[in-house]
């Protein structure tokens, strides 16, 4: 594959990359940085892609990786480990949240439903955050997130539930608080 | 009922992703369970919200810079094969081929020759300096001397 049909490739599935990269980091900044590393690192293992098989999904997989490579080697403050056991009971994952992240009193902001999710997916261990994501952010199906997420579906699906609960759970306490984040 | 749905059937039977023996058995299971039916609409209600998230799109700015690192620096050659700039190319090209048309050919009209005015210039300068009586003769001399000779020049007649 020859560098400009490889430039077309990425500038079709740009968008896609950047907006799982968003979701993924809760920022712009750590979005283009993931970005720019997957793009170049799919750039220089061009030679490993399959043109028989979606761009979009292995560009997808190449970013996962990335994001959870920078996981492993920065320790992230809102996060226990990538695949911390999911405590879907209640009385699980809220006890591990920060207490002055629930109930803080300083820096009172009102986050609109939108601000608040984010922030939500922020306090969902990655692995299931990445999940939900792919699934109901990016719209891709059980198959396709077991190729991305390199696990098998069985997995995916029970990621996708975990993941889904986690973050009802922090969206609601967060909603619960009007919004209120240290 | 207490043998319900596992939770990630729940999620994906909403998800459309059960075989069709596994949703034949969530849907009867839905129709007689309240609990699971209350959870199936609460995880359905989240997933909306979450794919209410707005879409970011990739900036502009990081696009360009990835395309030309994908692409990595033009040899000069391929900017002159670059059809884009073709047409200014050759707007440069004509315009400069018209001036210098237009500067070898467009010289001013009353412009005076500069070479026999120097040469009258000189001559004048050597006859004006040196004494009469050294003088060779040349028409202009005469011309003087023929003036002066008559007193025409002082409107004596």
């Amino acid at each position: 594959m020859d560098a400009q049909t490889f430039a077309g490739l990425i500038a079709r599935a740009g968008d896609k990359a950047y907006n799982f990269a968003y979701r993924l980091s809760g920022n712009e900044q750590d979005a283009r940085d993931l970005v720019q590393e997957s793009f170049m690192r799919a750039l220089e293992h061009s030679g490993s892609y399959d043109p028989t098989r979606p761009f979009d999904s292995w560009l997808l997989r190449i970013l996962h990786n990335v994001f959870l490579d920078g996981m492993r080697r920065h320790s992230h403050s809102r996060t226990v480990s990538l695949d911390a056991p999911a405590p879907v009971e209640d009385s699980g994952w809220a006890d591990l949240l920060p207490e002055d992240e629930i109930s803080s009193s300083d820096e009172l902001v009102r986050r609109e439903s939108l601000d608040i999710l984010q922030k939500a997916l922020e306090r969902v261990p990655p692995l299931f955050k990445s999940a939900v994501v792919l699934c109901d952010i990016e719209g891709l199906s059980y198959e396709e997130i077991a190729r991305v997420t390199d696990v098998p579906v069985g997995t995916v699906r029970s990621r996708i539930h975990q993941g889904r609960v986690l973050l009802r759970r922090a969206y609601e306490t967060l909603e619960k608080s009007g919004g209120r984040v240290s | 009922m207490n043998d319900h749905i596992e939770g990630a059937d729940i999620s994906a039977f909403l998800d459309g992703a059960l075989s069709s023996a596994e949703r034949a058995r969530a849907d009867a299971h839905l129709t007689a369970c309240d609990a699971c039916r209350r959870e199936l609409d609460s995880l359905r209600h989240f997933k909306l919200v979450v794919a209410s998230a707005p879409r970011r799109t990739l900036p502009a700015d990081l696009a360009l810079s990835l395309e030309r690192r994908c692409v990595g620096p033009q040899p000069r050659w391929t900017i002159l094969t670059n059809p884009r700039l073709w047409i200014p190319m050759g707007a440069v090209a004509a315009s400069a081929l018209a001036f210098s048309v237009w500067a070898r050919t467009a010289a001013p009209a009353d412009e005076l020759p500069l070479e026999p005015l120097l040469a009258a210039h000189e001559r004048y300068s050597a006859e004006a300096l040196v004494p009469q009586s050294h003088l060779v003769a040349s028409s202009y001399t005469d011309q003087v001397t023929t003036l002066y000779a008559d007193g025409s020049a002082n409107g004596e007649e």
